[in-house]
């Protein structure tokens, strides 16, 4: 585990990567004592252009741009971080169940896991929230976590199905260990980098996600996050009137904020497949540059 | 034979698990069915409007199997009710309009996103570890995960708004009445250029950075050796031997990936009042037209399902295995 995260650290994306998302945490964390106001206070004139008093400007009806960003960040990483946990244990639990059962149980499983992924899920989200009324963060967790986990459990299925066969699990299998020691000591550890890949991929898709539905106007408008602070500033024609501030700053934030989970995950990927691992001085005899016997042959082709 | 015949089936029963699904949510939310799905429809629709809606919904006499086989007759007819919001058309007439143009974007889209990323990709893999690679590899992969609200609002702002370069919305000039005039499709190809290269822009990472990993695994393998050892041309042991074999695991991630795009299709719509699906649905949501809502899924479903059996057939084309089975 500490050699993991130490190559990982070594790592220069997965360094800029996690330093930009514990900004983001720390930012969540400290929110009130970053700025002086409430997020949904009326704190100023409507439209307000960025200034001493509002770093980013303020929205339609006055309130702190600046403010409702440090406060949305806090919903949307809730739910981004929670929701991830939640779809990474759902691909893990019947990804496992799948591939180290076997049988019909992995027949069925494999056959579900297909019909999901071929869903479309934003679509089916839009149902599910519509029917649902306004729904707030927990409820927006809790319906991309049950629509989502069906890619990770394929991932965790097809590697655990090479892992079974591997000789140590096989070892363990005939020492008479029970299975869900067999799952938890030999199979989990080696599934670490695909369930951390899964898991951030799902944070990231969460934060988009959750606020794709808030800006659709799905979201619980009173509830403070990037999502419907893009809503409002759509519904308020932020833009046209030349309010760019109040879109810009989420923009900015979900932006920033998903492409650095994504450099952390090219890390990991990196760490994980040896293969992937791109040193540009050592010599490749695939480097692409031809050797002059080669070419001469080439030459009759 | 076998694989297609297969893949067909898989894919009637998802359509028929959507449906499934359309059928149980209203019935399990808590509350009177009837009164979550047409308390808007009581304010805005005729009587007899409404007792056509409810059947359409199998909210008909009788027990749960009757009222679903009800309901499944008329998905099956593709009767999919009236629309609230667009009272008196049919849900399946408003989307079946609107879907062209999102099939438009979506189509356009992901052909110009899957060449670009896919050569590039390629390029990326051949020479991994070099400038290119190192530049573009992590900034596609950053790119990927920027959501098309972003993309579009982005790119709304800059070269609508600031710059006025392109049109802000719409698919055409409100001056112009829709015809077959060479005027007309000039400016339905401007007015597409904002949400065309938002969704290009939103998908061209997801395929570079899959053909690339997917390719790098591939290069240390022995037919690649051979291929150079046959002494063939550098391009074609890349394109022939390496692309190609690339390229199939792609295909196969198409089923995410195509649902995505019409998902970040929706947003772009939206965004560039764009009359296409998205938009349509955007309208739907706010004045709660549960019918309508619930007809994209299908029309969506649909879609997916289609553009899947297209990359099956491509598989099946790209790959002997398939055939020989």
């Amino acid at each position: 585990m500490r050699t993991i995260l130490s190559t990982l650290l070594r790592n220069p994306k997965a360094a800029v990567g996690l330093g930009i998302v514990l900004l983001f945490v720390a930012v969540a964390v400290l929110a009130p004592l970053l700025t002086p106001y409430e997020p949904l206070a009326r704190v100023g004139r409507p439209h307000e252009a960025p200034s001493w008093e509002h770093w980013l400007g303020t929205t339609r009806i006055g309130r702190d741009v600046w403010t409702q960003l440090l406060y949305g960040a806090r919903s949307s990483l809730l739910v981004g971080f929670a929701t991830g946990f939640l779809i990474a244990g759902l691909g893990v639990a019947v990804g496992i169940t799948a591939g180290y059962v076997g049988g019909w149980v992995d027949e069925v499983l494999t056959f579900l896991t297909n019909v999901v992924l071929v869903i479309p899920n934003l679509p089916l989200l839009l149902v599910l929230a519509a029917f649902l009324g306004q729904a707030g963060p927990l409820a927006i967790a809790l319906i991309i976590g049950l629509t989502s986990w069906a890619w990770g459990a394929r991932v965790v299925r097809a590697q655990t199905l090479v892992l079974r066969r591997r000789e140590f699990v096989q070892a363990s299998e005939m020492l008479g260990e029970p299975r869900w020691r067999v799952v938890a000591v030999e199979l989990l550890p080696n599934l670490i980098s695909i369930v951390g890949i899964n898991f951030i991929g799902s944070v990231i898709y969460t934060v988009i996600t959750q606020a794709t539905l808030e800006f659709l106007g799905l979201g619980d408008p009173l509830a403070v996050s990037w999502g419907t602070m893009l809503y409002n500033a759509q519904t308020s024609s932020a833009l046209i009137v030349g309010a760019w501030w109040e879109l810009l700053a989420p923009c900015v934030a979900v932006a920033v904020f998903g492409g650095a989970l994504a450099l952390v995950n090219f890390a990991v990927d990196e760490v994980a497949n040896p293969r992937l691992r791109t040193l540009p001085r050592a010599p490749r005899p695939w480097s692409g540059r031809p050797i002059d016997t080669r070419r001469t042959q080439g030459a009759g082709q | 034979m076998g694989f297609l015949l297969r893949r067909l089936a898989f894919y009637l029963v998802a359509f028929f698990v959507a449906a499934c699904f359309n059928f149980a949510l209203p019935r399990l939310m808590p509350g009177d069915p009837v009164d979550i799905m047409f308390a808007q429809a009581d304010a805005s629709l005729p009587p007899e409007a409404q007792a056509a809606l409810r059947a359409t919904f199998g909210f008909v006499d009788g027990p749960l199997p009757a009222q679903f086989w009800a309901y499944l007759k008329s998905v099956f007819t593709w009767d999919l009710g009236i629309s609230v919001r667009f009272y008196p058309l049919p849900v399946a007439d408003v989307l079946g309009r609107a879907a062209v143009w999102t099939l438009f974007l979506v189509g356009t889209s992901t052909l110009i996103a899957f060449a670009l990323g896919t050569a590039l990709g390629i390029v990326a893999a051949w020479w991994r570890g070099g400038r290119f690679d190192s530049l573009v590899s992590p900034l596609s992969l950053v790119l990927q995960s920027v959501p098309a609200v972003v993309v579009s609002l982005l790119a709304l702002f800059v070269f609508a708004v600031s710059l006025r370069w392109l049109p802000p919305g719409y698919a055409w000039a409100p001056a112009l009445d829709p015809s077959w005039s060479l005027a007309w499709f000039g400016s339905v190809l401007q007015h597409a250029i904002l949400p065309l290269a938002t969704l290009t822009v939103v998908q061209i990472g997801g395929y570079l950075v899959t053909i690339r990993n997917s390719m790098i695994n591939l290069l240390g393998e022995d037919f690649i050796t051979l291929g150079r050892a046959k002494g063939l041309s550098e391009v074609r042991v890349m394109l022939m031997y390496g692309a190609r074999n690339a390229v199939l695991p792609m295909l196969n991630s198409f089923a995410i990936t195509i649902g995505a795009v019409m998902g970040g299709s929706l947003i772009t719509e939206i965004v560039f009042n764009y009359p296409g699906l998205g938009n349509t649905l955007y309208q739907g949501i706010i004045a709660r037209d549960y019918p309508l809502i619930q007809g994209q899924l299908l029309i969506m479903t649909l879609c997916v399902l289609a553009a899947n059996f297209i990359a099956d057939l491509a598989n099946y084309r790209l790959d002997p295995r398939l055939r020989t089975e």
